[in-house]
């Protein structure tokens, strides 16, 4: 019911909350009971997609506030704003976009803060639909869709799934050299993440031009023209990068008189902004090369403040391990395809080191990386890699 | 047609066709859409019916006064940049005026304790000792652990109470403010929002005023007893600065905030939302019903 125009009813943690959103839930159920009775999945994965379409119900409001993932309301408004009456807050930006692409989902109920997250829901399990079609084993697959901040980020109203699935989308798409086809899938991910953006070209370069995953040469040609380019590019790269570094510092920034954001950084920050600058790339590649392993197993011990920081850091351990169990299996590791994927994961990871701020935030970011790249890994050594003993 | 043969669309169809009849064509799914029903009637009848009511505001330009800046870098150097709002001096200070105590003891004082907590008899002596109704949790607890509870609504109830009902929201880059509270009396909820955002206004004026007169009785103890010129001269001018203050504020126009619409309520309750109760409830009875003939046909695979 529309009145006269657009308000946005926060239900809070109330009898309608749970009432809409056990709808959404039920709808995800049915669809997934039909398509096990047409045998698109096996028992296995209905139930466990049954558990999984439940938790936005169990994060937001119940185990935590959705204000501590405050971005959520900017999705559903904009979302909202749209569906009643077309009209956009933020035009043609990341949540202009995700927002369209979130409300388009055909869900019985758009009621609450929780609603996109159903959407993340069911663009997750068609993605498993699509991808467990190369594996003979779907249950392995449906492993890999059960990481614990895969289930996290997906029952939030928030981008990352979206830039997850598009992301799977291109480097699948590239494996299989359909370059056309990564190229459309590379246009949203320009939209949603710029940065993720850029690692991911970073790939389409490195295959498309170098042809870097023909041979270890080829490879090594990719390194040493991207490291030489870096050098000719110096002012230009380190302009971006250093950007970055103060803009996320900034963002991050607190005074102790309470002041936070850009608010106290325009105040108090140019003495930090200085001393952020990188000078030289030879300083970017030391820097980047130290905080490679603290981007890999964020968030640190000594920033726990609470368990779940420490389930963050035994899930960041446990995929790295995957990974790095993947690429010795089978002595994968000679295969050049994958030799290219992890050279890009592994820049991309430094860039990602080198203009880390907030951990919080640096974690998503991570996630939201690395996990696109690990299924991509899997997908080259399909029907190759038997996890049965790891 | 290789892509329909792979997808075998005529089996698929056939299994959708089972699908529907297994589970949605079955008395136990219409027995469950039934209860379902009934169920959605029974909420809908013991939900209160929501007005939303709004205004909208725009905030006044601030008057520009004399005086010596300060400096100080400049404004949304990466606010621009990253495309944040910055920050927003007059929409804060109006919220934390809203929810002030000072706001909620003067409406106090007009009769608002009354219309919300009591019958709405404007008399000091009885919107003073409107008597509160604690729950009977809260009596208990109060006896266990030993302490007192108040007797009486007094004007920090008021002051709970704007801050839970009456919402205050600007949206990025947008230059409106919009206060909305949800009520099933619009006609209380239109006076309420009105008397909340004058009398914050108004309180935001009579701050000002009340320290302007300070500013200009210190000024003028100091411009007594200064040998300075120039000082004396910087004296005079504050002193000159603050009474043109007091001058523009010393009216009836708005302060820091003016309406572009005045409060108004929806036409229709915006909760409960009918529709969206009877299709959820019957989407959730349709899963469920089915989610149950599934473990009754499949306890064996699944235990």
């Amino acid at each position: 019911m529309v009145n006269d125009y657009f308000q946005f009813l926060d239900y809070g943690g109330t009898l309608y909350y749970y009432l809409f959103e056990f709808a959404n839930f039920s709808f995800l159920g049915l669809l997934a009971l039909y398509t096990y009775k047409i045998g698109l999945i096996n028992l296995n994965s209905l139930i466990v997609w049954l558990a999984i379409f439940f938790t936005p119900l169990v994060f937001n409001y119940l185990l935590f506030s959705p204000y501590l993932f405050g971005d959520q309301f900017l999705y559903s408004g904009e979302a909202f704003l749209l569906k009643t009456n077309g009209q956009s807050l933020y035009q043609m930006n990341h949540i202009d976009f995700a927002s369209k692409i979130l409300g388009s989902i055909p869900l019985p109920n758009f009621m609450t803060v929780t609603s996109l997250a159903f959407s993340n829901k069911l663009l997750l399990f068609l993605t498993f639909l699509w991808f467990k079609r190369y594996f003979d084993d779907e249950n392995k697959i449906l492993l890999f869709f059960l990481v614990p901040s895969l289930l996290l980020y997906s029952s939030l109203a928030l981008r990352e799934t979206l830039i997850i699935i598009f992301s799977i989308l291109f480097l699948i798409s590239m494996i299989k050299n359909k370059y056309l086809l990564a190229l459309i899938f590379l246009y949203p991910i320009y939209v949603l993440k710029l940065q993720m953006f850029a690692f991911l070209s970073l790939y389409f370069v490195a295959k498309v031009i170098f042809r870097a995953h023909k041979s270890n040469k080829h490879a090594a040609f990719f390194v040493l023209s991207a490291l030489v380019g870096s050098f000719i590019l110096e002012s230009e790269i380190l302009t971006v990068v250093n950007q970055f570094r103060i803009g996320f510092a900034a963002e991050n920034f607190r005074v102790d008189g309470g002041g936070t954001s850009y608010a106290a950084w325009n105040l108090y920050g140019d003495d930090i902004a200085q001393a952020l600058q990188i000078l030289t790339i030879q300083e970017a590649i030391i820097k980047s090369i130290i905080n490679l392993p603290q981007i890999l197993l964020l968030p640190m011990p000594w920033n726990w403040t609470s368990l779940f920081h420490a389930f963050q850091t035994i899930e960041s351990i446990f995929l790295v391990c995957l990974f790095v169990y993947i690429s010795i299996k089978n002595k994968n590791y000679k295969n050049n395809e994958f030799i290219l994927l992890s050279i890009v994961l592994l820049l991309s990871l430094m860039l990602l080191g080198l203009v880390m701020a907030n951990e919080g935030t640096f974690v998503r970011y991570r996630f939201t990386l690395f996990y696109p790249f690990l299924l991509a890994a899997l997908y080259i050594f399909r029907n190759k890699t038997n996890f049965s003993k790891f | 047609m290789n892509i329909l043969k792979k997808i075998n669309l005529k089996q698929k169809l056939a299994l959708t066709k089972s699908y529907v009849k297994e589970y949605f064509l079955v008395k136990k799914s219409i027995v469950a859409v039934g209860v379902a029903m009934v169920l959605s009637l029974l909420i809908i009848q013991i939900t209160v019916p929501k007005f939303y009511v709004s205004a909208v505001l725009r905030e006044a330009k601030p008057l520009e006064t004399q005086g010596i800046s300060i400096g100080g870098a400049p404004d949304g150097l990466f606010s621009d940049i990253l495309g944040v709002a910055g920050s927003d001096g007059n929409y804060e200070e109006m919220i934390s005026n809203m929810r002030s105590y000072i706001v909620a003891q003067r409406l106090w004082d007009k009769g608002w304790g009354s219309i919300v907590f009591g019958n709405g008899q404007i008399d000091e002596d009885y919107f003073n000792n409107i008597p509160k109704n604690h729950k009977l949790l809260d009596r208990l607890g109060s006896w266990i652990l030993g302490y007192q509870l108040y007797e009486y609504y007094s004007a920090h109830d008021l002051k709970a109470f704007i801050s839970d009902s009456v919402f205050p929201r600007k949206d990025i880059r947008d230059t409106n403010i919009t206060v909305s509270m949800l009520s099933s009396d619009k006609e209380f909820a239109i006076k309420f929002i009105e008397a909340v955002i004058l009398e914050t206004d108004s309180y935001a004026k009579e701050y000002l005023i009340a320290k302007s007169n300070e500013i200009i009785s210190a000024s003028y103890k100091q411009l007594a007893v200064s040998k300075n010129s120039s000082i004396s001269s910087a004296l005079a001018s504050t002193i000159n600065s603050e009474y043109f203050k007091i001058a523009t504020l010393n009216n009836d126009m708005p302060y820091k905030v003016y309406f572009i619409d005045p409060p108004h309520s929806s036409e229709y309750p915006v909760t409960p939302n009918i529709y969206a109760i009877f299709i959820s409830a019957i989407i959730i009875s349709l899963f469920l019903s089915s989610l149950h003939s599934f473990i009754l046909k499949n306890k064996d695979e699944i235990w």
